[in-house]
């Protein structure tokens, strides 16, 4: 009896903190509607942001027994976000993917190939590209519906050319050709130093001078992902033109005086590489006068433009796939690849392409939309590897930095980038991810 | 004995949550965390024992590590003596009998709440090579300007200056330090005819020199855990994983970070952090063990 106070005390105190966990840990996510199936849809924050959400609405009409939850994330936390759910058991129906990401997002998205393959007639498999049709897979398995694409291309500005009275870049352009008129589209301010570059040099990241490095024959890894290879003589002369276009032919900002949005306020009159998101933002500045041209070709071949193509992929935990696949596959229909598309894209899809290039468009440029589609041919994929954006941004990367800065040649950054890459390699061994 | 044990139980209910909060939420996690520093775990997988390979990795090949230590040491032992002087300087000054001397203490301290973000976009602005701030003065003065942001040997001074920046916090304390001298002390050393700096060198140091020390172990121990600032100012920049150029502002802290949440090479991040939390206890117990040559404590 005596101890009847301290049991209760103990009883209040231990009801009190449970009801604050379970308050704290309950699901603040609405209940479904009674018969309907939810699918959570992962989505990094866009421009294209009110497109996907009239997706999202226009699929629950269509499927009365679906309700889709769009779970909006900022672009620089979503790999962290997702990995974390992953870790939490919490991963979404369906999430952002592409040939990029999917070796490292492999261990938690569903193989979907008796989907492809059931529903290839329905949803037009044959009307992708085929290499699209490619990157849709690995190892012979489909893992992602694409939805667009970038390739890596020749942005100018043509008001500059024409300033300079230089024809505007043709096809058949070489390396010399971005050297020559580089240099003649490079003009020094008041103060004697250039103030408008010819083109630009992209830091920071793989961006430009990894097709530096392919178009002179070069390979990061080799075909097993086991080796890197950065430190071959191809893949120096790849480096040594990137590193030169400064600080040989001075037609790009030594590192770290890029002008800040430079092609967009025509102070940078070319661009090697670029990515199709930009177009949206080039397309928003009315006096900007820009086209594009297929990349020029290096000494080994035009081959090494990146090919990289993003989509969606289904979480291996997902509990209603059946659901999920209808959404992919209306997400990645020919009507919704055209509105991406017409925004400012390239299409994954051939019979978009070809009503792209025929025309009637939105917008008005690039007008050279052909070259862009040709540039297909040159494409390349980046390494499927587990381990490529880290081994590239976190060790390779360093090393690029201090050629640029001139700090290292550029033999001994290939050897270094190659030697810190194999010991990594040796430790973190492809197969073990 | 009855009130005694009801004293048991009452002592348990208030202090139970936070003894279970403590276990749950740190130690256990620490104790985790150990077990992961022996181990290959990317989130995805259960956890692989590997034994030492996490800590070999890391002294012997990780291209990253040795970086990110050298990086954090040549901060701190310049980011720490500057700042004690700057906060001190300021504490000097602060606690002189001025007029609206409570308002000039606060405006002295709001810079240490802007948030680094904030504070990174600022700086970044003012350091950036084509036309920002600072350059565009030097240029008005003749001067050629430099990528101060994008330098490897730039970028750091550039981080440590914004850090100062936060001198708020060990100013106010020096400041709290300094109202607890006796002013008897003053005027007696005056009358025997010390000079200011015979004042503030045998008087003013001496008793404050338990502040001193806590202010000298805190910033140690903060320059040594730095990461908001450095990975503000990398996003600033624009750079796809803060830390550059070349790794000059690749802080130890901001290196585990990228390994744990960049990459979900939980193993190897656990074993940094394991490293980071033996040193930091080392440099500690070596501070405290000096720390008997140099603080005075009245009692």
């Amino acid at each position: 009896m005596r101890r009847r106070p301290e049991l209760w005390s103990y009883l209040a105190f231990a009801l009190v903190a449970g009801a604050g966990f379970w308050w704290a840990g309950r699901s603040r996510e609405p209940r479904p509607v009674h018969g309907r199936t939810v699918i959570t849809w992962y989505s990094v924050i866009t421009p294209l942001r009110d497109h996907y959400e009239a997706q999202a609405k226009a699929f629950e009409r269509a499927h009365p027994d679906i309700e889709v939850r769009i779970l909006w994330v900022p672009d620089s936390e979503y790999n962290v976000r997702l990995k974390t759910l992953a870790a939490a058991r919490q991963l979404p129906d369906i999430f952002l993917s592409g040939d990029v990401w999917i070796s490292y997002l492999l261990p938690l998205t569903m193989d979907v190939t008796a989907y492809v393959r059931r529903d290839a007639a329905e949803f037009g498999l044959d009307d992708f590209f085929p290499q699209i049709r490619t990157a849709m897979q690995h190892e012979g398995r489909y893992y992602i519906m694409p939805e667009y694409m970038n390739l890596s291309l020749l942005y100018y500005n043509r008001r500059m050319f024409a300033e300079a009275g230089l024809p505007e870049p043709a096809g058949r352009w070489t390396w010399s050709d971005l050297v020559a008129n580089g240099k003649q589209l490079t003009h020094a301010g008041t103060n004697g130093r250039p103030d408008v570059w010819g083109c630009s040099r992209v830091e920071n990241w793989w961006g430009e001078w990894l097709i530096y490095v392919r178009q002179a024959g070069g390979k990061v890894f080799t075909e097993d992902g086991r080796r890197c290879l950065l430190g071959s003589p191809e893949a120096i002369a790849g480096l040594r033109f990137y590193e030169e276009k400064s600080s040989r032919h001075h037609f790009s900002a030594p590192a770290g005086f890029e002008p800040r949005n430079g092609f967009v306020n025509e102070r940078v009159a070319m661009i090697v590489g670029g990515h199709v998101n930009y177009w949206l933002n080039y397309n928003q500045m009315p006096g900007l006068d820009w086209d594009v041209q297929l990349l020029p070709a290096g000494p080994h071949s035009r081959r090494g433009g990146e090919l990289a193509m993003a989509g969606y992929s289904i979480a291996r935990t997902c509990r209603h796939p059946e659901e999920a696949w209808a959404l992919m596959k209306f997400l990645t229909r020919p009507e919704a690849v055209a509105e991406i598309v017409a925004r400012g894209s390239l299409a994954v899809r051939q019979s978009v392409a070809a009503a792209n290039i025929r025309g009637p468009r939105r917008h008005e440029r690039p007008r050279n939309l052909g070259a862009a589609y040709a540039q297909f041919e040159f494409g390349e994929p980046i390494p499927r590897h587990p381990h490529f954006i880290e081994i590239m941004l976190q060790i390779v990367q360093p090393e690029i930095d201090r050629m640029v800065l001139g700090q290292l040649t550029p033999e001994e950054a290939g050897r270094r980038a190659e030697a810190a890459a194999n010991a990594f390699l040796a430790t973190f061994d492809p197969a073990d991810s | 004995m009855r009130a005694g044990r009801a004293k048991h139980v009452w002592f348990w209910a208030f202090v139970g949550p936070a003894v279970a909060g403590l276990l749950c939420f740190s130690v256990w996690p620490m104790l985790y965390s150990l077990w992961l520093s022996f181990c290959h775990y990317e989130v995805v997988a259960p956890p692989r024992f590997i034994g030492l390979r996490n800590y070999v990795y890391l002294f012997r090949h990780d291209a990253a590590f040795w970086p990110s230590v050298r990086v954090t040491l040549v901060f701190t032992a310049i980011q720490v003596p500057l700042s004690i002087l700057a906060s001190l300087a300021l504490a000097l000054l602060l606690h002189q009998p001025v007029r609206a001397r409570g308002w000039w203490r606060a405006v002295y301290f709001l810079p240490s709440i802007l948030p680094q973000a904030a504070l990174a976009v600022v700086f970044g602005y003012i350091f950036q090579a084509d036309g920002g701030l600072l350059n565009r003065v030097l240029g008005l003065a003749g001067f050629a300007g430099q990528a101060w942001s994008s330098s490897p040997t730039w970028a750091l001074v550039v981080l440590i200056v914004m850090s100062l920046w936060g001198f708020g916090y060990p100013m106010v304390i020096f400041l709290a330090g300094l109202q607890n001298v006796p002013r008897e002390l003053y005027e007696a050393a005056h009358i025997d005819g010390a000079g200011a700096w015979a004042r503030f060198r045998h008087v003013t140091l001496p008793l404050i020199s338990p502040v001193l020390f806590f202010n000298v172990v805190m910033g140690v121990i903060a320059a040594l855990k730095v990461f908001d600032i450095a990975y503000a100012f990398g996003m600033a920049q624009g750079q796809p994983i803060p830390g550059g150029p070349a790794r000059a502002t690749l802080f130890y802290g901001l290196n585990l970070y990228q390994q744990a949440f960049g990459y979900f090479h939980m193993g190897l991040a656990s074993a940094m952090a394991w490293l980071l939390f033996g040193f930091i206890l080392l440099l500690t117990a070596v501070n405290f063990r000096l720390s008997r040559r140099w603080v005075h404590y009245a009692d």
